[in-house]
């Protein structure tokens, strides 16, 4: 399974005299992430909703792999995207294993193959097995979106339209299913359009996020370059005032240029850290330990040391790197 | 019995012209003041069997099953069936046929809906409001009297409309015991097989039915409190 | 009958099994017809509705207006028509069903969550595909409840077409009343509420079948 390149261009959704969406325009490489974030009532629902034709485009062309999807019958359009929504939506009439099967049926798989599929997704989310014959009504929030999840995927579609999948869950709940998430789509390599209203998701998921405001597309970046520099006031008040401290969750001290001037020997005290650590963990550490710099240890190999005054200039904007 | 769409018509409408009908304990307003009288009677004693335990037992939100399933009995008892015991507690107690037949099918049948719609109506009261009375120091009876009949008064008139139009419907059925009601014409015309009668009798009971359900309809919208939608 | 006389005579009970039984299929056969019937009637009308919803109103206000009139007024329309027959019978019983039905298929298939229906368009089913392997599934309980209480009104309208010559165990009453016999007033009585009692079972038997994801938690 791999994922499919989306194009957009100039999409426009109007009703009678209000403008849904204006001239959406950009494109997600193939198996890439793209969160589209905005406050409610931006158009991102709409535009979403637009790509597997639950709405018809007033205007614009969507393309996926370079076809264009207005030519397509939608009905066979859908069965090969998949679908998930924050309330989830499964069928409570049917089993966990019947939902999942939704697409695979509708696409006349045999049963043997729809069977193994099915156990192969169980699997793939990290349910157990017993779990198939139960209904939705004997599942947790949690079982439920990851359900929704291996549902939508069941027909290894190339792209899935999530919108704010993990909206109706707990906070807690909803950090694991977005890190189980991650890992999924970075192994399946399935292109996804990702809706929310939550910038820290959108940057946490994202690979590209694309802002919107009242229809129009305000900013499609990197998260990194959306915190670094936002488009304009909008953007950098939706980001947040912490837009700078967000960043510094986006590196890691393993990818940022080390102090290597500062001898080991002199950090006995300092907090000692390892690459894969956030920017802004160690920024955390060193303000807990009150310390200026923390040492930076690769197994038993001294990397260099991270300083208060290097974090400074990053979040002040002059770039480390 | 042949049919006779052709002449039917103006058959019915000289019956009803004819002013030998009008007149007399068999005339028609004799009929209609009899099918309202055994109807309005029977309406009130329900509820007034009814309506006291329905309100008991809402206002202390208990015996919610029972109040529910009085309905379920009530809609698997054939009103003709009541009738055969109305008839047979009639004649036990030496009452004779006619009205107290009729009266004894009828009170039973008028009961569920007014118990389910009731309690249903009470304990349906936002209980916020009901917390936010008793805080201020209103009594039992007041929080009954002022909150919870006022605001559960359109689905409780409701229960009401449906007993007076099963029991408008069912009166007709008297007639089958000797009684006396718009059925009596109904039921001659089956037997004499007079078709003008019949017809005349069926449209003149049609049309009380009818009334019975929009009047009482009317009196629950006027009764819904102003921005409120009206319940069920 | 006097005040003296024994509420049941064995006797006759006895005499008439043969008689029973067959009013007793009889009411089976009006009921299973006019329910049928009605069921047919309902779907196709809420099909209707559910397409072109500002019909709504007009057939709930004509139902409603054959619900509100009374069942012998209705047969008394009828006969000069379709005269003393199981057609009379069945037109009137028919009638009855129709506004239980239809309220309760449009109110079951509108109250499916459209979080649900959104899934299964997003998915790829076919509007037909959605009516009839998401909407009519879920809308099945609310649709049984409508067909239990037009079952138990049915069983007991039948009764009333003894007047035109059907009845069932309706025969029984009219029998008792005639002749102020209590023994038939009580086969034709008892038996036809035990009959709505045991009709109502099987549907709810039936429905539990029908639904297993109902039963669960």
């Amino acid at each position: 399974m791999s994922g499919a390149t989306v194009e957009l261009r100039g999409v426009t959704k109007r009703y009678g005299s209000t403008l849904a969406v204006d001239e959406l325009s950009f494109t997600v490489p193939a198996g890439r992430i793209c969160v589209l974030v905005g406050p409610s009532g931006c158009g991102k629902t709409t535009s979403l909703r637009m790509m597997n034709r639950l709405i018809e485009p007033t205007s614009g062309e969507i393309l996926i792999d370079g076809q264009n999807v207005l030519h397509e019958d939608p009905v066979a359009l859908r069965r090969r995207i998949g679908y998930v929504i924050q309330q989830v939506g499964l069928f409570p009439h049917e089993t966990v294993a019947a939902n999942i099967a939704t697409v695979p049926q509708l696409l006349g798989w045999s049963r043997d193959r729809i069977r193994a599929r099915v156990d192969e997704l169980l699997a793939l989310i990290g349910l157990d097995r017993n779990m198939k014959e139960r209904y939705p009504a004997q599942l947790s929030g949690g079982e439920r979106q990851r359900v929704g999840v291996a549902r939508a995927m069941a027909a290894e579609p190339p792209l899935m339209l999530m919108d704010e999948p993990f909206g109706a869950v707990d906070p807690i709940v909803r950090n694991r299913l977005q890190d189980e998430f991650l890992n999924l789509q970075r192994t399946l390599g399935i292109t996804v359009i990702f809706v929310t209203h939550d910038i820290d998701e959108a940057i946490k998921l994202g690979d590209r996020v694309a802002v919107m405001r009242t229809g129009k597309l305000v900013q499609y970046s990197p998260p990194a370059e959306l915190l670094a520099h936002p488009a304009d006031d909008f953007v950098a008040q939706f980001v947040g005032h912490d837009r700078a401290l967000k960043r510094l969750g986006l590196l890691t001290v393993g990818g940022i240029e080390l102090d290597r001037t500062i001898d080991r020997s002199r950090l006995g005290a300092a907090p000692t850290l390892s690459p894969s650590t956030s920017v802004r963990d160690a920024l955390a550490a060193l303000l807990v330990a009150d310390a200026r710099a923390a040492a930076v240890v690769d197994g038993s190999n001294y990397l260099g040391a991270i300083t208060l005054p290097a974090i400074g200039r990053m979040l002040r904007g002059d770039d480390a790197k | 019995m042949g049919a006779r769409p052709l002449t039917l018509f103006g058959d019915v409408a000289r019956w009803f012209a004819d002013p030998a009908n009008w007149q007399g304990s068999h005339g028609i307003p004799t009929r209609i003041l009899e099918h309202l009288e055994l109807s309005g009677l029977a309406v009130a004693v329900a509820i007034v069997l009814a309506m006291p335990i329905a309100l008991y037992l809402g206002h202390g939100r208990r015996g919610g099953f029972i109040a529910i399933n009085v309905a379920n009995i009530g809609r698997a008892l054939p009103s003709l069936a009541l009738l055969a015991f109305g008839l047979i507690v009639a004649i036990a107690l030496g009452l004779g046929l006619g009205f107290w037949p009729t009266m004894f099918a009828l009170v039973p049948l008028a009961i569920p809906p007014i118990v389910t719609n009731t309690f249903v109506a009470i304990t349906e009261v936002d209980p916020d409001v009901v917390d936010a009375a008793r805080g201020m120091g209103l009594a039992e009876r007041q929080i009954l009297a002022r909150i919870e009949i006022p605001l559960g008064l359109p689905l409780i008139l409701a229960g009401i409309r449906t007993a007076a139009v099963n029991v408008v419907a069912t009166a007709t059925l008297g007639a089958l015991v000797a009684g006396g009601a718009l059925g009596r014409f109904i039921v001659d015309g089956f037997a004499l097989r007079e078709y003008d009668q019949l017809v005349g009798g069926a449209i003149l009971v049609a049309l009380l039915a009818v009334a019975t359900e929009v009047s009482f309809s009317a009196l629950e919208r006027r009764t819904a409190v102003p921005g409120m939608a009206a319940i069920r | 009958m006097t005040p003296n006389e024994p509420l049941v005579r064995w006797d006759w009970l006895a005499s008439h099994a043969g008689e029973i039984g067959f009013r007793v299929g009889e009411h089976l056969e009006l009921t299973a017809i006019a329910v049928a019937v009605g069921l047919v009637v309902a779907f196709a009308l809420s099909f209707a509705v559910l397409r072109i919803p500002r019909l709504y109103p007009p057939v709930t206000t004509v139902t409603g207006i054959l619900y509100t009139i009374p069942s012998l007024a209705l047969f008394a329309f009828l006969v000069p028509y379709t005269g003393l027959s199981v057609l009379t019978a069945e037109i009137g019983l028919v009638s009855y069903t129709l506004l239980i039905l239809i309220r309760n298929i449009v109110n079951g298939i509108r109250s499916v969550p459209s979080d649900v229906r959104d899934a299964a368009q997003g998915m790829g089913y076919t509007p037909r595909q959605i009516l009839w392997r998401i909407e009519l599934p879920l809308a099945l309980a609310v649709i049984f409840a409508g067909i239990r209480i037009a079952t138990i009104t049915t069983i007991g309208l039948v009764t009333v077409t003894a007047l035109i010559g059907e009845g069932g165990l309706g025969y029984f009453i009219l029998l008792g009343m005639q002749e102020l016999f209590s023994t038939p007033l009580l086969v034709g009585a008892v038996g036809s509420i035990l009959f709505a009692i045991a009709a109502d079972s099987a549907l709810v038997l039936l429905q539990r079948a029908l639904t297993p994801w109902a039963r669960v938690r």
